[in-house]
């Protein structure tokens, strides 16, 4: 896919070019799901909520006002994204501190958290399947050193005598075999259908 | 620093916060390098929920030696069960029909088998381990096989047992060992033969 310049989209959105309101989203949203995803804490339901959010806010801008620097129209969608996580983080503490009798004994809205963990639940059943095509014990633990306990590369190569290169061509097939799996379950497909856009 | 590292460090949170802004940034550039980035993200974030369930899918051992024991392992539990079974179908038994290997197997129940012309009565095998005294003219030197037959209707015959390289107790007697528990009721033959020569076989009838 042919990356637009900002000020390119910005122009076209502008002239109410309908086509550059999808190239847009086809282009900035793979890079909101990495940005927002570290900020809702695995909450699944939340950062596709805020990946649309902020597509709307961006589009809905460029549509009328227009942004202050057209070239840097991605900084300007990377800084909403992080605001908007930031008023749901802030909206997500006032209705923890607002203590409501009513509310507190009624019980949780379960449908909410079966979306949240969606994701996660997807990325664990890859994962499971990763592990069980692993023949090594040993990559099953250099999974586990490297993205579970933050050991650094040096570190894990001397516990489990391995060449760098060795623990780079493992991390590199499990990397690669996960995405697979992962795609061959029709992740990327359904994220986008999910945006709804 | 390489693409992968900054994925890496990005992933693990250890940009700096301009660092990881500007990074975000290429990422809203870069659809495909987001891509590789949110895989990342998920593989952790898959590994991290898998662990807190249990560790136990990283540790198990998955080595070619203990795949090969356990292969090995099963080999050996198939071939006992299968002896198993195979010693308690009737009929396929190596012992239901022996040599006679020791004196003490003479004071036990027998049973005589000759041919008597004139004789219509058919000997019956008793239960048991039986010593068959087979009567006739042997040849000390030689050796004899002895085939026990099931016989059926319609001259159909169904070998049960051979026994090869059976020498005779004198030049009138043969002796082996047969077990009538393990054989059904029904009328059976024993095959005498000398071997390699060209002597017709003696033939020996009884019922069980």
């Amino acid at each position: 896919m042919d990356f637009i310049p900002g000020g390119e989209l910005s122009r076209r959105i502008r002239e109410g070019d309908v086509s550059a309101e999808s190239e847009l989203i086809r282009q900035f949203e793979p890079g909101l799901r990495v940005l927002l995803r570290r900020r809702t804490g695995g909450d699944h339901g939340l950062l596709q909520d805020l990946v649309q959010e902020t597509l709307l806010v961006v589009i809905q801008r460029l549509r009328g006002v227009g942004i202050d620097d057209p070239q840097k129209l991605a900084a300007f969608a990377a800084q909403t994204a992080r605001n908007l996580a930031i008023a749901s983080l802030r909206k997500a503490e006032r209705q923890k501190t607002d203590v409501d009798s009513e509310a507190t004994e009624r019980k949780p809205d379960s449908s909410r958290g079966v979306e949240s963990q969606a994701g996660d639940l997807e990325a664990a059943l890859a994962v499971r399947a990763l592990l069980r095509e692993l023949p090594q014990a040993r990559d099953r633990l250099m999974l586990k050193r490297f993205y579970l306990e933050d050991h650094d590369k040096e570190h894990i190569c001397q516990e489990m005598q391995l060449t760098e290169a060795a623990f780079n061509q493992a991390l590199s097939r499990a990397r690669r075999r996960f995405r697979q799996i992962l795609e061959e379950r029709g992740f990327a497909k359904r994220d986008l259908l999910n945006l709804g856009l | 620093m390489n693409q992968q590292q900054l994925i890496e460090d990005y992933v693990a949170g250890r940009l700096g916060e301009a660092e990881a802004e500007a990074f975000e940034v290429a990422c809203l550039e870069d659809p495909e390098l987001a891509r590789q980035v949110e895989f990342e993200q998920r593989l952790k974030a898959g590994l991290g929920q898998v662990a807190r369930g249990s560790t136990a899918e990283f540790v198990r051992s998955g080595s070619p030696l203990s795949w090969r024991l356990a292969a090995a392992a099963s080999v050996v539990l198939f071939l006992c069960v299968g002896v198993y079974l195979w010693q308690r179908m009737p009929g396929a038994h190596a012992q239901v029909l022996a040599a006679l290997t020791s004196d003490v197997q003479r004071d036990g129940p027998s049973m005589r088998l000759a041919l008597v012309r004139g004789t219509e009565s058919v000997p019956q095998l008793p239960a048991g381990k039986v010593r068959v005294e087979i009567v006739g003219l042997f040849d000390p030197g030689f050796h004899y096989s002895v085939m026990l037959d099931r016989l059926r209707q319609q001259h159909e015959v169904k070998n049960i047992a051979t026994l090869y390289g059976q020498h005779p107790s004198s030049p009138v007697t043969l002796e082996v060992m047969l077990d009538g528990d393990q054989l059904a009721p029904g009328t059976y033959s024993l095959r005498v033969r000398k071997q390699a020569s060209d002597d017709e076989a003696l033939d020996f009838t009884f019922e069980k």
